[in-house]
């Protein structure tokens, strides 16, 4: 009887190496879940947290806010976090190049952070952009100019185009302009 | 084999099925426990979605409650997420997990379970209306031709084209649904209005020990409302809808600051001048103008039949029964359309004084 209970140490090794097995079959479909989560960035699909703010302080850079909202609270930042993933996937390389030069300048130059100058401090860069004035090696060959024009048109775009794209939040643009957005436009000519 | 092996065998099978079955039953436990933010959301790159889902009056509800699983939502669930794996891969697409007009319909299911006494009045109105009964009806159709801009309103959730609904597409019939599963579906479902992931509150008693959490001590919640923009795929908050602006002739019409009449007006709209009582236009006007749909018309079945008694006769001067006048819209014969109807209407030769 007591036969069956025993168990050798090569059968143990079986179980046990079964039971490993399946934990870690579990355990790391668990991690995988974790591991997804852990490298993506919540809220955003194209830009970092970094990234995002330093976005936001350029939109707001490129349409202030005055009596209306600027591009931050306009959601540009957004707009161009969803289009960089899907129409406008061309300009990733772009917009990390651009984005990473521009924190490089700033560092160096000021050691601190784009988003963390001053208004005018930031205006002026964005100016020393626009005219090629900016210094270091990624803005050489006419990078410099192209990145604030494709930085401009698009934060544009993330404020007055439609907010199906991702920008123009709450339709501010549209009401800024005084744009009826859905327009009121009656079809009933049946008279029913 | 041995007896002796062959017991020790099945018990190795035993000892291992009874391990995996505890680890394995530890994790759909955990997987049918857990919330969603330490399940759906650590594959599902839902993150908007998803906080919005935390704040609303459904969070007790699982997203698979009406978003059912990839294998059971049906061919589109299935398309829909193994493509979120392909976007996420190639580092493209939007990754939203959007419900087709078929799973809306059969989400109203879920709908009545708490929300019985609206869906039945919804049931009851014309926002109910089938498929059949706006595009198949001939009175309209022989005026106008069935177009795209039809499904702006009747048929948001629709994904094709008018070609792909009616046939022919001409003003002489007969017309048909060319799908006839879709002839029965409500062209507009209650998420023509309502969004489910909208910020909320769950149903709670209301906290009499802390004064500030009494109702009326706390601040005005915004309307349930909203309107979903077919062009958009998106709904749109009533404070982001235009107000009406309406002229009667060049007199600017008083419309209702009312947010919900912003939902109203997106339909039961005035042609593009904006002149009241043109195309679908039912803003009031004469004695009722500044009131509100709301003022009259029951939020979900729309029916106003009850509401003059609400200011009629105690407010009323005159001591007409106004509940014996043909008020309705639809008789164009009617002196007294309660949307555009005037004192004078009556009052032919002047408004009497009021009685002492």
């Amino acid at each position: 009887m007591n036969d069956g209970i025993k168990l050798s140490r090569k059968d143990f090794l079986k179980i046990a190496a079964l039971g490993a097995g399946a934990l870690s079959l579990t355990t790391g479909g668990l991690s995988l879940f974790e591991g997804c989560t852990a490298s993506r960035r919540p809220g955003t699909m194209f830009f970092s947290e970094d990234e995002i703010k330093l976005t936001e302080a350029i939109a707001e850079q490129i349409v202030p806010a005055d009596d209306w909202p600027g591009g931050r609270d306009a959601g540009v930042a957004n707009f161009l976090d969803t289009q960089l993933i899907g129409s406008y996937r061309r300009f990733q390389q772009d917009y990390q190049k651009g984005l990473a030069g521009l924190e490089k300048s700033c560092a160096d130059k000021y050691h601190r952070k784009f988003e963390d100058l001053a208004w005018e401090t930031q205006t002026a860069i964005l100016q020393d952009m626009e005219t090629g004035r900016l210094d270091g090696d990624v803005w050489k060959n006419g990078f410099s100019e192209y990145f604030f024009e494709l930085l401009r048109a698009h934060c544009l775009q993330g404020y007055y185009g439609s907010p199906r794209h991702g920008g123009n939040k709450n339709y501010i643009s549209y009401k800024m302009i005084g744009l009826d957005e859905p327009q009121i436009v009656g079809e009933n000519r049946s008279g029913i | 084999m041995p007896i002796k092996n062959i017991r020790k065998s099945i018990k190795i099978v035993i000892i291992a099925a009874a391990g995996l079955l505890a680890v394995f039953g530890g994790f759909i436990v955990y997987w049918e426990a857990a919330t969603p933010q330490n399940t759906c959301t650590s594959c599902h790159e839902i993150d908007g979605p998803a906080s919005m889902w935390a704040e609303s009056g459904h969070r007790s509800m699982h997203c698979k409650e009406c978003h059912e699983t990839a294998f059971s939502g049906g061919l589109h669930s299935l398309v829909e997420k193994g493509m979120m794996v392909v976007h996420h891969f190639a580092g493209s697409g939007e990754r939203i997990i959007m419900l087709n007009e078929v799973q809306l319909a059969a989400l109203l299911t879920n709908c009545k379970r708490c929300h019985g006494v609206e869906y039945a009045r919804w049931l009851s109105g014309g926002h109910s209306a089938p498929y059949s009964a706006i595009f198949l009806n001939e009175k309209h159709n022989t005026a106008v031709q069935p177009n795209s801009d039809c499904l702006r309103c009747h048929g948001m959730f629709y994904e094709g084209t008018i070609t792909d609904l009616v046939s022919p597409i001409s003003i002489k019939g007969p017309w048909k649904i060319l799908d006839p599963e879709q002839a029965a579906m409500p062209v507009i479902p209650c998420f023509a209005c309502h969004e489910i992931h909208r910020k909320g509150s769950v149903a709670a008693r209301a906290d009499y020990s802390d004064p500030k959490k009494i109702y009326y001590s706390t601040p005005a919640r915004s309307s349930a409302a909203l309107f979903y923009d077919r062009y958009d795929k998106a709904h749109i908050e009533t404070g982001s809808l235009p107000v009406l602006k309406l002229w009667e002739g060049e007199r600017p019409v008083d419309v209702s600051e009312d947010p919900i009449q912003r939902i109203c007006v997106q339909c039961h709209a005035p042609n593009a001048f904006h002149q009241a009582g043109t195309s679908d236009d039912r803003t009031p006007r004469g004695i009722h103008e500044g009131l509100s749909c709301q003022s009259c018309h029951e939020g979900h079945s729309n029916d106003p039949r009850q509401s003059c008694m609400n200011c009629h006769p105690a407010v009323s001067n005159c001591g007409l029964d106004v509940m014996k006048m043909n008020t309705t819209f639809a008789d164009k014969n009617s002196p007294h359309n309660i949307h555009s109807m005037r004192c004078l209407d009556c009052h032919t030769k002047g408004v009497p004084k009021k009685r002492a």
